[in-house]
């Protein structure tokens, strides 16, 4: 641990902190923009400006230190302990000052040159409200402008499949090519021309036309990384102002990784979903798939209100009747011809009440998961992509077959026992999920299909009821993602028309059969999994919090 | 009058000099010969050391106290020789690789042999196309004749010596800027530290040098350090109590350039008086001098009454100028010096690499209120200060005094001082690019107030004369902290009494 003086402050911090790290662990902002702590430290905006002190050079051991004869960038100082003899003052490991009227001078001095080209067009630029160029000027730069000359007005650039770069409002932080050298390793962005008529681009003939667009699947990063408005995002271009919209902390359901992530919503729906730091799972990024997969959420499509077939036709009916339905069918049969299937896109709370329902109130121990098929598997120098299109895979396996007796049956197998089923309830929740003719086939032999979904597919296509589920943004609940890590998402909107929460569709079922599941909220399910589940011990509603925990 | 003293240039002129066989016979290679059989690695360390060397690419930094920095346990090192010779008013480097080319490869190669290096860059100004011509012919020969490549001269050094041409960029001759660059990176200065001597060149130990810095080698190996320090001041060094000395050694090619009747390179010893130059270079063209830039573009002007200053190290540093590059331009009264300084300041907008933001932005804002005062508008208010007081007419009013105000004046200074700051020596960009922009930024308008000022009062560019456009000794800054140095000789003689 390194001993410093910040200000007024004596404060400790690791060894190897950069300044603009200390001084925000203890409530100081010192602004930057090229400075990211996921990025390398070029040190190019100058806006960190320090002041480090140093005794006087030549002086004698213990001389009282003295601020340096130039000012330093915050981003690359970092502190660490030093020997006795190095001392500050005899105690301090480093004196810095970060609000020194030589400092104060300098922020504003950079920032009136990071002003003079630009547009400030804030009135119709995306950024507005979240931007670092206009907070930083309102609280450390000057009120007005003494530049009278003219602007450059370098041109605005289709970049990628998502990504706009308005050049104008580029301040030349280079993070955006930072993030494609070392993060993505692609390499898409670079910078053209030279000094003020610097420009962001991707490779082009001579004639403009792109030889390489930035469209790897991490390039959404760049938007959020920019720290102004100039890389902005094609998805979410004027649809709202950042300050309209709530915020719920969630985790990407685009696949095993996990990835945590923001969700950003109106009561109208989803407006775009951005990564959360996880120094674990994802750092600051997420890829594409995950960002820009929403949009089913929000879709016209969606089912709202149950389905039954009659005479081949899906018609649409009431809960009360759907259930009715399901429930005589289900007293019907054998506990042996009953299949009852989970999902992988579902939480772990979805999970162990259907396995509880399958269990102790159906008296079935036949168990198989759903889920999204397998997609690629994409590696990127600091970031993976998994193959595994689900978000609870792991979990939904470990929860289905949790109960004594239970066994979880996954691919072929599981459609063989489909095949010969009477009854099958199948919770999906999979977006766009085709079907393999097997799979067709044995569901096709089903003489009773319940198919519990967000979204009309071909698998509710075969269906005698149809259940209308919830997304991931519309309930609370966990997710174990593929290296054990248990974390929370959490509703933001309310399910479109009838849709209900999964759990408790089951818990329902359950109930019209009389069976004794009767939970309030999910952190409840939560607390029972960590009771009932091996493995789960720790992963209390408490205990999960904001950053999860990893199983043991 | 004062005589050339040709040390580097001695040979410039021999037909033929820049084969092998015809610098062969001008004691070519035999300095390199003698540091290998006489010294040790080390031995030749101390001797540059000694000799009081300074750099000659612009910074004036001791070249044996970099050499010392170099961490030798850290395989490789490298030399990077620096050849990008472009600060405006700067041609001496160029003369040495179109003609002598051979001088500069022994140079290297005593370089080596002392700092234990194996591989050599040379970076040569793009345009430069005859120098990297020639210099690449040398090196073919050299190689054939057993200088250069594995078990050099039967030594079993291996050196090896590459070129490399920039693409035409000024800032790829600041050191770290040409290390990007040769990386085949964009060229853009890195933040120090570390400094090259520590990580330069893919990250390793890199001697960085001026052609003409490491072309005086031979001469110091050859001729001993005891000669090589009769050349040139050593002063007391004026800012500190006891003095220590500050070698001012060697011979410089001054690059004349401007209103003398015989611009040229000339290599004279150092200390000589800027008026002792402008005679050497065949005096002055025209009636009287207006202003000397007296080491390449960056530098701050000296007026006509700083004629007087020595042309050395430290001699201009006291006098807030530098020595840079050697590049002197002679201004004579038609000059106006508003336009020279657009001249300047479009030159380093254009070249600004743009990587930091007081630069990239500054630079061209600096150049644009120049323009603007050029093309005749520039702005000036009159205001009346407020002050309360009892007026003429015996009541309470406003009795401030009415100013004139310069408001572009001051925008210019103040812009130029914000990129890095001339007062304080301070600057908030990351090389010192910056600062080459605002030192002649700031002096010019300083020191010929007048003439700015009457091309904003008068909508257009006015020619003032001599006497007239400058400001005088008694108000300008820079006169008026001027610091004359002493000789060291003559400092210990006082001591001593
Ligand atoms: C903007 C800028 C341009 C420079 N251009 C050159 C140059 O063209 N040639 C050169 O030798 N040194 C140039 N330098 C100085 C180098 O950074 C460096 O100090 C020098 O090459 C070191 O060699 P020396 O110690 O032999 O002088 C430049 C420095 C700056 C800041
Ligand atoms: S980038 Fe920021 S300051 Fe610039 S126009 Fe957009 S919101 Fe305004
Ligand atoms: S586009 Fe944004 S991230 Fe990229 S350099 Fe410009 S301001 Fe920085
Ligand atoms: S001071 Fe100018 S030349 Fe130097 S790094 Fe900054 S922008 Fe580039």
């Amino acid at each position: 641990m390194a001993f410093i003086k910040l200000n007024d402050l004596e404060i400790e911090v690791e060894d190897g902190t950069n300044i603009v790290e200390a001084a925000k662990q203890h409530g100081i902002e010192v602004p930057h923009y090229c400075y990211h702590p996921g990025l390398s430290r070029p040190a190019n905006c100058r806006m960190c400006l320090i002041e480090t002190y140093a005794p006087p050079p030549g002086a004698p051991p213990g001389t009282p230190a003295v601020p340096g004869r130039q000012l330093a960038t915050g981003c690359t100082t970092s502190v660490r302990s030093a020997p006795p003899e190095r001392k500050l003052d005899e105690k301090y490991d480093a004196i810095v000052q970060t609000d020194s009227p030589r400092v104060i001078k300098a922020r504003e001095d950079i920032l009136e040159f990071l002003l003079v080209h630009h547009p400030l067009d804030c009135p119709v630029c995306d950024q507005a409200g979240e931007c670092d160029l206009q907070d930083f000027s309102y609280r450390h730069g000057h009120d007005k402008s003494r530049y009278i000359e003219v602007k450059n007005v370098p041109p605005k650039k289709d970049l990628g499949p998502d990504v706009l770069l308005y050049s104008t409002r580029c301040i030349v932080c280079t993070r955006c090519i930072r993030f494609c050298d070392e993060v993505s390793g692609s390499g898409e962005l670079g910078l053209i021309n030279r000094g003020s008529h610097d420009e962001i681009d991707i490779p082009r003939s001579h004639e403009g036309t792109p030889i390489q667009l930035l469209d790897n699947k991490l390039a959404g990063n760049v938007v959020d990384i920019c720290p102004v408005g100039a890389l902005i995002s094609k998805d979410f271009l004027f649809k709202s102002r950042p300050w309209f919209m709530e915020k719920a902390n969630s985790i990407c359901s685009g696949c095993s990784v996990g990835c945590n992530v923001t969700v950003e919503y109106k009561t109208d729906g989803l407006y775009r979903i951005k990564p959360r730091f996880h120094a674990d799972i994802n750092q600051h990024w997420m890829c594409d798939d995950g960002r820009l997969g929403y949009h089913y959420v929000n879709s016209d499509d969606r089912l709202q209100l149950p389905l039954k077939k009659i005479g081949g036709e899906q018609t649409t009916t009431q809960w009360s009747d759907a259930l009715t339905l399901i429930t005589e069918k289900l007293s019907e049969v054998e506990a042996d011809d009953i299949v009852v299937i989970g999902s992988a896109q579902g939480t772990n709370e979805d999970n162990y009440v259907l396995q509880q329902f399958a269990h102790d109130v159906l008296k079935t121990t036949q168990l198989g998961l759903f889920g999204q098929q397998p997609g690629e598997e994409h590696k990127f120098p600091q970031f993976t992509i998994e193959a595994d299109k689900n978000p609870n895979t792991a979990g939904a396996r470990t929860i289905l077959g949790s109960a004594n007796g239970n066994v979880v049956l996954e691919g072929d197998t599981l459609w063989e026992k489909v095949a010969g089923a009477k009854v099958v309830y199948l919770v999906s929740g999979v977006p766009d999920r085709a079907l393999e003719d097997t799979e067709r086939e044995a569901l096709e032999k089903v003489e009773f299909l319940i198919v519990q979904d967000v979204l009309p597919s071909e698998v509710t296509e075969l269906a005698d009821v149809v259940l209308p589920g919830t997304t991931f943004a519309e309930k609370d609940g966990t997710f174990t993602n593929s290296t054990g890590w248990v974390q929370r998402i959490r509703k933001a909107i309310d399910p479109p028309g009838e849709a209900q929460v999964d759990w408790e569709i089951t818990q329902q079922l359950a109930k019209q059969l009389d069976g004794e599941i009767d939970y309030h909220f999910a952190g409840e399910i939560a607390n029972a999994i960590a009771e009932n589940v091996e493995g789960y011990g720790d992963a209390t509603h408490q205990n999960i919090g904001n950053t999860g925990i990893k199983l043991a | 009058m004062v005589q050339e003293k040709r040390i580097l240039y001695e040979h410039l002129d021999v037909p033929n000099i820049n084969t092998f066989d015809v610098y062969r016979q001008h004691e070519g290679y035999t300095r390199f010969e003698k540091a290998i059989a006489e010294y040790q690695p080390d031995d030749i360390t101390k001797m540059v050391m000694d000799s009081g060397l300074k750099g000659r690419g612009g910074a004036g930094f001791s070249t044996g106290l970099k050499w010392s920095f170099v961490p030798k346990d850290i395989e490789p090192r490298y030399l990077c020789c620096n050849a990008d010779e472009s600060e405006p008013g700067t041609f001496s480097n160029r003369y040495v690789l179109e003609k002598n080319p051979h001088l500069l490869i022994e140079g290297i190669l005593i370089c080596c042999y002392a700092m234990g290096i194996e591989t050599t860059y040379v970076y040569i100004r793009g345009e430069f196309t005859l120098g990297k011509k020639m210099l690449d012919a040398a090196l073919k020969e050299a190689y054939e004749r057993g200088y250069l490549g594995e078990n050099v001269h039967g030594t079993g050094l291996n050196i090896n010596i590459y070129t490399h041409p920039g693409a035409g960029a000024y800032i790829c001759g600041e050191e770290t800027g040409l290390i990007e660059s040769l990386e085949g990176k964009r060229g853009q200065p890195r933040n120090k530290p570390p400094f090259p001597a520590v990580e330069g060149v893919f990250m390793k130990p890199t001697v960085v040098q001026n052609v003409e810095t490491l072309c005086n080698l031979p001469f110091i190996v050859g001729n001993g350090v005891e000669w090589y320090t009769q050349m040139g001041p050593t002063y007391g060094d004026g800012r500190f109590d006891p003095p220590k000395p500050d070698p001012n050694t060697g011979t410089k090619l001054y690059c004349i350039s401007g209103d003398v009747n015989e611009p040229g390179v000339y290599e004279l010893e150092l200390g000589l008086t800027c008026t002792e130059l402008i005679e050497v270079a065949g005096g002055l063209r025209g009636e009287e001098v207006k202003a000397v830039i007296p080491g390449g573009s960056s530098a701050p002007i000296l007026t006509h009454y700083e004629l007087d200053t020595r042309l050395d190290f430290t001699s201009l540093t006291l006098a807030k100028s530098m020595l840079g590059s050697g590049g002197i331009i002679v201004m004579n009264e038609t000059r106006n010096i508003v336009d020279c300084l657009l001249n300047i300041m479009k030159f380093y907008a254009h070249e600004s690499c743009g990587q930091c933001t007081p630069c990239r932005w500054g630079t061209p804002w600096v150049r644009d209120i120049v323009q603007r005062i050029a093309d005749g508008d520039g702005r000036q208010t009159t205001i009346t200060r407020p002050k309360f007081g009892v007026t003429e007419s015996g009541r309470w009013g406003n009795t401030g005094e009415t100013e004139e105000i310069y408001e572009d004046l001051d925008l210019l200074e103040s812009v130029a001082n914000n990129i890095a700051n001339v007062d304080t020596m301070t600057w908030n960009t990351i090389c010192v690019f910056g600062i080459a922009v605002s030192w002649p930024a700031v002096s010019y308008m300083r020191k010929f107030r007048p003439e700015f000022e009457a091309a904003i009062r008068e909508s257009k560019l006015v020619t003032l004369p001599v006497a007239e456009a400058t400001v005088p000794p008694e108000e300008n800054y820079a006169y008026q902290q001027r610091f004359i140095p002493k000789e060291f000789s003559e400092l210990q003689e006082t001591t001593e009494d």
